[in-house]
Order: C-alpha cells, then structure tokens, then sequence
C-alpha cells in the first residue's frame, strides 16, 4: 500500500471544517489529518476589515462617534437654512464620518506605520492528510472544493 | 439544547452562545463606550450587553428628555438662540435628567475598564464555552459574517444589522424605539416632501424634539452591528483553530518526506 500525503492551505472558515468532516467521511481516520494553525505577520495585516480578517482596532469607531454629533448639530442648525434639518442632518453626518475615518487612516497609516498591506487571501491554516493513492484524487478535489488556497501531493 | 453545560469548573467564561444572541468579553476602548453613553444614555451600557440597565436608562432618557425639553433647548442652543434656550426647559423635569445622563457615561466607562481586565483573565483561562444552541425559538452559532453588511442593513433600518449577526435583544429594542421615533417625528413625511423638492413644507411638518433622538440611534445601530460582527468573526476563529490543534494534533503523525507529485 503506498502512502502519500496532500498539503494545503486554507483560511479560517467554516469551508475547512466541512472539508475534514467530508474527508473522514470518506473513511480517513482522524489520526490521519493534521491541522497547524498558523499565527499570521502581525504587521502586515489589512487596514479594512473583512469577512476573512479583521483586526483589534475599528476603523469606524471615530466615525461612527463623529458621525452622530456633527448630525445632531446639522439637524438642528438646519431648522434655520433653506435646505432644512435633514439634508443638514445627512450632511453633518457624512462630513463626521469623514472626519472621524480619516482621522482613525491617519493613526493607522502614519503614526502606526502600517504601511505594508497584504493583497489577496491569507494561508492560516495548514492541513495535512494522509491516504492511499488510489483516493488521493477524491481527497484533492474534496479540499479544492472547500476553497483550499493551495493544494500539493508528497508521495 | 446546547452543546456544552456549564459545570462550574471554570472561574470566568468569555463569550456564550444562546437562543437570543452570542454575548462574549472583548477588549473595548472605555472612551468610545463612554461616548455611545453621552450621545444616547443606555447605548454604552448595550454595546456592553447590559441590556436591562441599558433598557432602563434608555427609557428613562426618552421620558424626560421629551418632558423636560431638552433636545429643543440643544437645536435653540445650537442655532445660538440662547435666551429660547432657558425658557424652553421645563425646569419641573430638568434636574433630575442631569445625575442619571452622567452616571450612564461614568458607569458604561467603568465597566469596560473592569470588564476588559475579566477578558484578559478568561482568556488566558480559555475555558470551554456553549457555541452552539438549538431551540424551539431560535438557532444561534458561531460563524463568519460580513461586517460590511451589517452596517449596510443598519443605515437601512437600526436593528436589521443586529438581527444579521444574531443580537436579537438589541434588534427588537432598537426598532421599536424607531418606529417611535419615525412617527413622532414626521421624518418620512418630510423625506417624502423632499423627494418632491419641498423643503420649506418638508421643514415645518418635522416634530424637531423627536428627530433629535434619531441620528444617534443610526450611529448606535451601525457602530454595534459593524463592531460585533467583527468580533463575533474574532471569535469564530479562536474557537476554529483551538479545535483543530485538540482534535487534529495527533502525535504519531508524521510529515512525509518525498518529492511533490502531480
């Protein structure tokens, strides 16, 4: 019986755990699989927050804050100008957002340096199985279709 | 039915799946809490999933703010008319409306200052925890979501965002209190007469002590949806990967050392 290992790599999702699950379905046990989180550079991370990633700070909390004071104070100007209290509402809130993102940019950008941003997915997590050759095939196509990022048979 | 029954053998958790939400510890900047706390009494204490007493101040903010005429003193203030200013305010009602809106910020940043020291605990604890939880009224789980639909949902309507990711006690509160908000208001008659270029009628059809209440439930909605999103993602994966490495770890593994195939 010839052995042979297939080495992938995937992101944190729910994919990868619906990938092992149907992998032992197809009668690999579980000693056969192995897992290795990896911890990501911390430096590099992505400044926007995505479904796949997101860091400690919140890009919009400056924002959000800046957002409902200067809405608060649009409104109640614009019960005086000819646009009235809720375009100057929108527009106060708009230009707090603004504000406030740009002011969270300019901490992440510059004062924190952040400058190097990944672009594309990232590999955080390393999947090995082992299995017979004859089910390598099934088990590459198993873990492509789980949205593996990278996939390569050791034999 | 949960997947995990506490058995008290941990001294803290951080985070718990149920029927009507996913309430977890997480490190919170206590100024931006304090803050939510300033715009709208009760929402620091929400974001913190304290929800009665986030209820309790909210409501209380509602009934005598609107009896003491506070939000109209702000726009007369605002438009630096002063003098408007005093004789709006009911001073019958005032008083009172000041120790509680300092407390909820003096409180709110309180307890996140005490709350992000208990994660920092848990975490270091990392106890098991019920993810998963199946009921007669609702399913909840850990999983991914987007958090640039949760703010989408919530500049929509404030609470879609919440019931996206799962929050339902802040879901139900927050829309209600802007069904109250809307009519009271008359803000959609006046978006309507907008619609149609009016804005001097559209102006004075607006009730301005009830739209003052309602930009910051629109910053409250969209900044905790967006904010609980992210860190109920967080937590996914936390949970994901200490999985793997207890279940998928095995020790008489070992690495192949051969050539690549195709």
């Amino acid at each position: 019986m010839i052995h042979l290992q297939l080495f992938s790599t995937f992101e944190t999702t729910e994919l990868l755990e619906m990938a092992i699950s149907t992998i032992e379905k197809q009668g690999i046990p579980k000693e056969s699989i192995f897992a290795v989180p990896l911890d990501n550079r911390k430096e590099g991370r992505k400044i926007f927050d995505t479904l796949h990633l997101s860091d400690g700070t919140s890009l919009i909390d400056i924002g959000m804050g800046l957002a409902t004071a200067l809405s608060v104070i649009g409104a109640s100007i614009g019960f005086k100008l000819s646009w009235g209290p809720i375009y100057w509402g929108l527009i106060g809130a708009f230009v707090g957002f603004m504000i406030g993102f740009a002011i969270r940019l300019f901490i992440e950008l510059v004062v924190k340096k952040n400058k190097r941003v990944f672009k594309g997915k990232i590999s955080e997590i390393i999947l090995i199985v082992e299995c017979e050759e004859s089910q390598a095939g099934l088990i590459e196509d198993i873990l492509w279709s789980h949205l593996a990022l990278g996939v390569a048979k050791v034999k | 039915m949960n997947n995990y029954t506490n058995d008290n053998t941990s001294r803290r958790y951080k985070a718990h799946v149920s029927i009507f939400g996913t309430t977890q510890l997480h490190l919170r900047n206590p100024y931006i809490i304090a803050w939510w706390s300033a715009a709208f009494p009760g929402f620091g204490h929400m974001l913190l999933s304290k929800y009665l007493r986030g209820y309790a101040l909210f409501i209380w903010e509602v009934v005598v703010n609107v009896n003491a005429h506070v939000n109209s003193a702000m726009i007369y203030s605002f438009q630096g008319n002063i003098d408007m200013a005093k004789e709006v305010l009911d001073t019958n009602w005032l008083l009172m409306y000041i120790p509680v809106y300092l407390f909820g910020i003096w409180d709110s940043y309180r307890t996140t200052v005490d709350m992000n020291k208990v994660y920092l605990l848990a975490d270091r604890e990392a106890h098991r925890f019920n993810l998963f939880s199946l009921g007669a009224l609702e399913i909840n789980y850990l999983d991914k979501r987007n958090p640039v639909l949760s703010v989408m949902w919530s500049l929509f309507i404030p609470g879609l965002g919440q019931l996206y990711i799962h929050r339902i006690l802040t879901a139900i509160f927050v829309i209600i209190w802007l069904v109250v908000f809307f009519y009271y208001s008359h803000v959609q008659e006046a978006i309507g007469l907008l619609f149609l270029g009016k804005i001097k009628e559209a102006t004075s059809v607006l009730k301005p002590e009830w739209l003052l209440f309602i930009p910051s439930h629109y910053g409250f909605a969209t900044y905790d949806s967006y904010m609980n999103t992210v860190e109920n993602n967080k937590l996914f994966e936390e949970e994901l990967r200490s999985y793997l490495m207890e279940n998928y770890q095995t020790k008489g593994f070992q690495i192949l050392k051969g050539q690549k195939v195709k």
